[in-house]
């Protein structure tokens, strides 16, 4: 579907005036592959270039919120689920979280690690489907097969634990539902150490492949400034060069405990804030979750895995504002409780929401291609923005 | 460092008549200010350090709706939430005009261009001096705000039916039914497949 537009009076490429043409509406998606996921962009281009992106959401929109204001909350998780279904591990946590903070309830040691353990684990399968489905947008096939076939790995374990490969339902309010034995904590270390191996690997025949950095250096340039007016997090902004992490700026869990590093974009390779280095922040996040993973093994101790939480769970009458660093960025769940049952109203804040709505200002003066770069270099799941 | 903030926003912004609100047991503070001020108080407070607007959210009350602003200071890490009250007005049908107003902080920070869009979308509120004010999650057609206590799900869309009675798949439900009438005492199976009726009594029990 197209259209001819009125030309604009100037269009810029760079700094550089180019001879103005005939605007011309092409509309991204929602079935492109290059949007990953029910996205529709209307670009308006000038020949090869972006003039003006208008990003179109809501065509996997379920009113998540609305169907909580009916579910008691331990119903709720699975349709935290739903959400990020690339994360599901680190939404059930932030909601579970949230929960226990209104209602005090002490989690056992042991339920905390598994919590960190697989949170972590879900961060690398995330930025796995990431670093996957960049690739094939760069034109590198062969990654996606590999990081198909690590993420497989986590995901078999997940399967193990929780019965399901995606959306687990597995951190529950007090715990997590059920134990790791020592067999599978065996797996997730020898997992480990494969797979740090074989992440230099592909870093290496990716992020310091000429034509990927060629394709991806200098290309959908964020400013600090522009983060924080939009208000980016996670990756993104930390790819511009903000050291900001929740794991270490605001702990929750155990974090506190834990030695490792934020990962901040330095602009090796093109600008601070490009494509490349968003690519860097999330590799670099990998070998830090592993870092915390080997921990999580050294320090795990025997014990329950469920806190004391009443049959019937009723939240005391308040208000409670609560985020987490999920793989995506950070992730808000404002609940409001009048006493009952079911949550009075509960509002999540998702990252992808904000980091959608700076395409406007992220495409033009863009080549198409380097669009399809820019949109999946800000990884986004249309699961958590629509809800 | 709510009283604080508050003591200083009454002398920089007059008539925004900061309240703090402290919780009962438990959760966060907040401050409530006049809705008609909400413009002048964000500027304020961005000048004080709050640089990210992290959320916009609404809450319908049977009288009113409450506006709340999620702001976050990245430097000092501290984050505060801002709430203004707004009449409900007449929130059936499609028009901008009967809904409650107020001055959109799209020029304040650039991230509620989106949550404003997200909260007319789903609360029906019009936010006056917004760039762009769509329906952003659903159709721009539709009608009504869902997230609004007293919405009703439409029986009709467009001269659609919703939910036509060939279309709802009665095998799942008969599907559920026959588990329980095959499986006869859930409780001797397992103890996860409980019937809802044996829910019930537990629940009973627990004093509720």
């Amino acid at each position: 579907m197209s259209s001819h537009h009125e030309p604009e009076d100037k269009i810029l490429l760079g700094d550089q005036e180019i001879i103005k043409s005939d605007l011309l509406t092409l509309n991204m998606g929602p079935q492109h592959p290059a949007t990953h996921g029910v996205l529709r962009v209307e670009i308006k281009t000038d020949s090869e270039i972006v003039v003006d992106a208008i990003p179109h959401i809501g065509y996997l929109h379920r009113c998540f919120e609305k169907h909580v204001e009916h579910l008691d909350y331990r119903g709720v998780i699975p349709y935290v689920d739903r959400m990020d279904y690339l994360g599901a591990m680190s939404m059930e946590w932030g909601y579970a979280l949230t929960i226990e903070k209104m209602l005090g309830t002490e989690v056992p040691k042991r339920a905390e690690y598994i919590r960190i353990l697989v949170a972590e684990l879900q961060r690398i399968a995330s930025h796995l489907v990431y670093f996957g489905t960049y690739g094939i947008d760069m034109g590198a096939f062969t990654t996606f097969l590999y990081c198909f076939q690590d993420r497989e790995e986590i995901l078999r374990l997940f399967e193990e634990l929780s019965g399901a490969r995606m959306l687990y339902n597995y951190v529950w309010i007090g715990g997590v539902w059920n134990d790791i034995n020592d067999d599978q904590l065996n797996r997730v270390k020898n997992f480990c150490d494969r797979f740090e191996g074989e992440l230099k690997k592909y870093h290496q025949l990716v992020g310091e492949n000429k034509i990927f950095i060629e394709r991806t250096a200098h290309v959908g340039v964020l400013t600090k400034e522009q983060c924080f007016d939009y208000g980016a997090t996670g990756p993104v902004l930390r790819g511009s060069g903000v050291n900001w992490d929740l794991r270490k700026n605001r702990p929750y869990g155990m974090y506190e405990k834990f030695d490792f590093d934020v990962i901040v974009g330095k602009g090796e390779k093109g600008t601070v804030g490009d494509c490349w280095d968003r690519y860097y922040v999330r590799i670099y996040e990998m070998f830090e979750s592993i870092k915390i993973i080997r921990q999580v093994l050294e320090g795990i101790e025997e014990g329950p895995v469920m806190g004391k939480v009443s049959k019937i769970i009723k939240v005391p009458a308040g208000e409670i504002y609560m985020r987490t660093e999920c793989p995506r960025g950070e992730l808000g769940y404002h609940l409001i409780s009048d006493g009952g049952k079911t949550p009075y109203r509960l509002k999540v804040k998702s990252s992808c929401f904000t980091h959608v709505s700076m395409l406007p200002i992220l495409a033009p003066g863009q080549m198409v291609a380097d669009l399809v770069a820019t949109i999946g270099s800000i990884d986004i799941v249309l699961g958590e923005i629509d809800r | 460092m709510h009283n604080e903030l508050s003591s200083k926003l009454a002398s920089l912004v007059s008539g925004s008549n900061p309240v703090v609100n402290t919780p009962a047991t438990v959760g966060d503070s907040s401050i409530t200010v006049e809705a008609a001020t909400i413009l002048e108080v964000c500027k304020a407070l961005k000048s004080e350090g709050f640089n990210v607007c992290q959320c916009i959210t609404a809450t319908d009350y049977a009288d009113r709706i409450e506006l709340t602003y999620i702001l976050a200071d990245f430097t000092k890490n501290l984050e505060i939430l801002v709430k203004a009250n707004l009449g409900r007005g007449d929130g059936n049908g499609n028009n901008k005009e009967t809904l409650p107003k107020i001055n959109s902080v799209v020029s304040v920070w650039n991230a509620a261009n989106f949550l404003e869009r997200e909260c007319y979308d789903m609360m029906g509120i019009n936010f006056v001096g917004h760039p762009d004010l769509r329906r952003i999650l659903t159709p721009d057609d539709w009608q009504g705000y869902p997230l609004r206590r007293d919405y009703i799900v439409q029986e009709k869309y467009l001269d659609m039916v919703v939910n036509p009675a060939h279309k709802i798949n009665s095998a799942d439900h008969m599907f559920g039914k026959n588990l329980k009438v095959e499986i006869g005492d859930p409780k001797k199976v397992s103890a996860s497949w409980k019937s809802n009726d044996a829910d019930e009594i537990e629940d009973a029990k627990d004093g509720e």
